[in-house]
């Protein structure tokens, strides 16, 4: 548990962090967030003491980290920021393998833990271990920083935007993997970031800073229902429902989908398809291949041409989507339904527009704050 | 069009056409008659056939041939003139007194400078290998020696000088080389450091960088004659010193002066080598737990190395020249030879001073530059 009590920062006149008080508990992530100066990077660099509070005490499990030798201190946590900062001159793995160097691992072990961390962060390691940081990407380079950050298996993560300098598509594929890793790892994560929709989806906690002042601290649907002023529910923005979206996952909202068998009859694919027009159409393990308008159906068996063939990538969503990205594909197809797939592409359910209005009802309760409170 | 070796091929074409390449003098020290290219006798035809060559190249560059006519023109001009030059003496010498010299003209000077224009060419075409520039080395080396040996080059006027003062060449040649390299080191140790404090401290940046930029202003001779008053007094006030043999005059004073000047390009390149590292890495470095050492030498000193060792380089070309000067403060090195040369308005002995330290110069360049190649981590290649 992280626990910051009074912590102030000053620098000349100015007050960047004014008495902040708030805990952290372990296996959560907690995010950072607030405009620009608000002093969200200024306290994560206080945690590694990168940066020293003027005033008041941050503890880790009750111990105070004035009393641990900085260079001992950081090298417990793992460490990630925007720009990355991989070291130019050394291989990938070697890059990953510098806090294990610290802390004196034998070469074999370091060299496994390149390996592993390379796995685990998506990239593959025969062909990543011995390449340079100037031959990868953004997403790549962010990757590796974000491997480098778990490799000695850190109880506690800093993380300065870690995807900050990657492009949106990638940044949400990004946070999807942060997502899975952190339910395989549950480690202690403190996350800076001047993103509201990466801290709703990231997020068990949210601090919500202004001019170093703690403005809330909660989690997000506490954030999302209840502002706690006027500051909070303007940064929030106005699309407050749609954000809340992102924190459920399709498969939590998913209904049983009509579908059809290719090679089954036509009478098969109306009773399938029951009082609807559609059916979905799946090969004979699982597989979507597309869909059938059932008034093109003749007797028998239905023609292969009934059948609007496509793509299961483009037509449907995977299982652990937010309910907002389905939402929002079902938009851009003029769907009013999108289905759902695993892994493997196999069809395992629908979400229905319909089935996404009732969820939104039953939380929405539209908190209007005062105007003019703070 | 190869614009470097048409060029190459000028200067050799004109060196051979308007300049005189030899000059025949009654003895070492006065004027004489001068000689056009002609005297070379047999070897105006190789010298012709390799400018051909040459030309052929320039006109059409890229590809195998390319290399290969380049480097057969400029080995061929060379060849031509070390061994005209020797054909030359023997023929001019014939019938004349034994003190009579033959002395190197301005033609060969610009046809040996023209073949080193078109050698360059051809470098950055051929695949550029330690081996090949060895090997490239080692044949015009062989050129050299055998047109000495059997060539009558060893009768130019030059190569007599040689032998009047081979002697106390080699000594001079050691004593140069140990000089430059004692400054340079001392240069290296004191530069680096200061290089690295410069990049701590804005103040200590800005007396770090004048100071070293302002030594570099000042006239060589006056900073050696700064020096020996100092220098004396402190030889006199400490006996342990004077035992060292530290005084005002000699090794010390060259020692001093010659450090004084590396500290410039030593203390610059390191400035700048390791403020230029990317401050994400070593917010990096900071933020994993790296103490100030580690972050020193695993991140800032090898991505700064390359810069390091070019300014190490830029010392040591500047250095070797210097030292030359040095001879004033009465330090022993090839400039011995220069300043008598100087003073008996004997021209070739000063070239037998002058040669060499460019000789040296160009070596240490080669190796400082490989040794910086070397340093390059492979991950900040280009």
């Amino acid at each position: 548990m992280i626990r910051l009590e009074h912590v102030s920062k000053r620098y000349g006149d100015t007050l960047a962090i004014d008495d902040l008080t708030f805990e952290i508990p372990d296996g959560e992530v907690c995010v950072l967030i607030g405009p620009s100066g608000c002093g969200k990077t200024t306290t994560l660099r206080m945690i590694n003491r990168l940066v020293e509070p003027s005033t008041g005490t941050i503890t880790i499990d009750g111990r105070d980290i004035m009393s641990v030798p900085t260079e001992q201190l950081r090298r417990g946590f793992g460490y990630a920021i925007q720009s990355v900062g991989l070291f130019p001159h050394l291989t990938v793995a070697d890059n990953i393998g510098v806090v294990p160097r610290l802390l004196g691992w034998d070469k074999e072990r370091i060299a496994e833990r390149a390996v592993s961390m390379l796995t685990l962060v998506g990239l593959d390691p025969a062909a990543y271990s011995g390449k340079y940081p100037r031959q990868l990407s953004g997403g790549e380079a962010q990757r590796v920083g974000v491997a480098r950050a778990l490799a000695a298996d850190p109880p506690v993560l800093l993380m300065d935007e870690p995807f900050g300098a990657v492009d949106p598509l990638n940044r949400v594929r990004l946070q999807d993997e942060f997502v899975r890793l952190q339910r395989e790892l549950h480690k202690t994560v403190i996350f800076v970031t001047h993103d509201i929709d990466e801290a709703v989806r990231l997020a068990d906690r949210i601090a919500i800073m202004r001019d170093g002042r703690l403005q809330q601290f909660d989690t997000p649907e506490q954030l999302l229902d209840h502002p706690a002023n006027k500051f909070v529910h303007d940064f929030i923005g106005a699309d407050r429902a749609l954000k809340r979206l992102v924190r459920v996952r399709v498969d939590s909202m998913m209904t049983d989908a009509a579908r059809v068998v290719i090679g089954a009859g036509a009478d098969a694919a109306r009773m399938a398809a029951g009082s609807r027009r559609f059916t979905y159409v799946t090969s004979s393990d699982g597989r979507l291949e597309g869909w059938l308008d059932t008034d093109d159906l003749k007797d028998g068996v239905f023609a292969a041409d009934a059948i609007t063939r496509a793509d299961p990538a483009e037509i449907s969503v995977n299982a652990e989507t937010s309910l907002r990205d389905a939402l929002s594909r079902m938009l851009g197809l003029g769907f009013r339904s999108i289905a759902v797939t695993d892994d493997d592409c196999r069809l395992v359910g629908e979400v229905t527009l319909r089935g996404i209005e009732q969820a939104m009802a039953g939380s929405d309760e539209h908190v209007a704050p005062k105007v003019g409170e703070k | 069009m190869d614009v470097v070796a048409l060029v190459g091929v000028c200067v050799a074409l004109a060196g051979a056409a308007v300049m005189p390449f030899v000059e025949l003098r009654p003895n070492r020290l006065v004027p004489g008659v001068t000689h056009s290219v002609l005297t070379a006798g047999p070897w105006v035809v190789v010298l012709v056939v390799s400018l051909l060559a040459g030309l052929v190249a320039a006109v059409r560059p890229g590809g195998r041939t390319h290399v290969v006519l380049v480097a057969l023109g400029a080995v061929g001009v060379f060849s031509a003139v070390c061994w005209g030059l020797g054909a030359a003496s023997r023929q001019l010498l014939e019938g004349q007194t034994p003190i009579a010299r033959v002395s190197v003209g301005a033609g060969a000077w610009m046809m040996l400078a023209g073949a080193a224009v078109l050698g360059f060419a051809g470098k950055s075409g051929a695949r550029r290998s330690p081996f090949r520039v060895a090997a490239f080395a080692a044949l015009l080396g062989a050129v050299l020696v055998a047109a000495l040996k059997w060539g009558g080059l060893a009768d130019i006027s030059l190569a007599r000088e040689y032998v009047v003062r081979s002697a106390d060449f080699w000594p001079l040649v050691g004593d140069h080389i140990v000089l430059t390299m004692m400054a340079l080191t001392f240069g290296i140790v004191l530069g680096v450091p200061l290089g690295l404090w410069a990049t701590r401290n804005r103040r200590v940046r800005g007396v770090v960088l004048g100071v070293t930029g302002v030594i570099q202003t000042v006239p060589s001779l006056a900073l050696l004659g700064l020096l020996v008053v100092p220098l004396s007094a402190l030889s006199t006030a400490v006996p342990f010193l004077r035992q060292l043999g530290i005084r005002g005059i000699g090794t010390a004073p060259a020692v001093v002066a010659l450090t004084l000047y590396a500290l410039l390009p030593v203390v610059r390149n390191t400035y700048v080598g390791v403020s230029g590292v990317d401050p994400a890495a070593l917010d990096a470095a900071l933020g994993m737990g790296m103490n100030r050492w580690q972050r020193l030498t695993r991140v800032q000193l090898p991505l700064a190395a390359p810069l390091v060792i070019d300014g190490v380089r830029t010392a040591a070309v500047l250095l070797v020249g210097i030292t030359t000067l040095t001879v004033f403060a009465g330090a022993r090195n090839l400039g011995v030879l220069i300043f008598e040369g100087l003073g008996q308005f004997a021209p070739d002995l000063i070239l037998l001073g002058a040669l060499p330290t460019i000789v040296l110069a160009m070596l240490a360049d080669v190796t400082l530059s490989a040794l910086g190649r070397a340093l390059t981590p492979k991950g900040v290649r280009e």
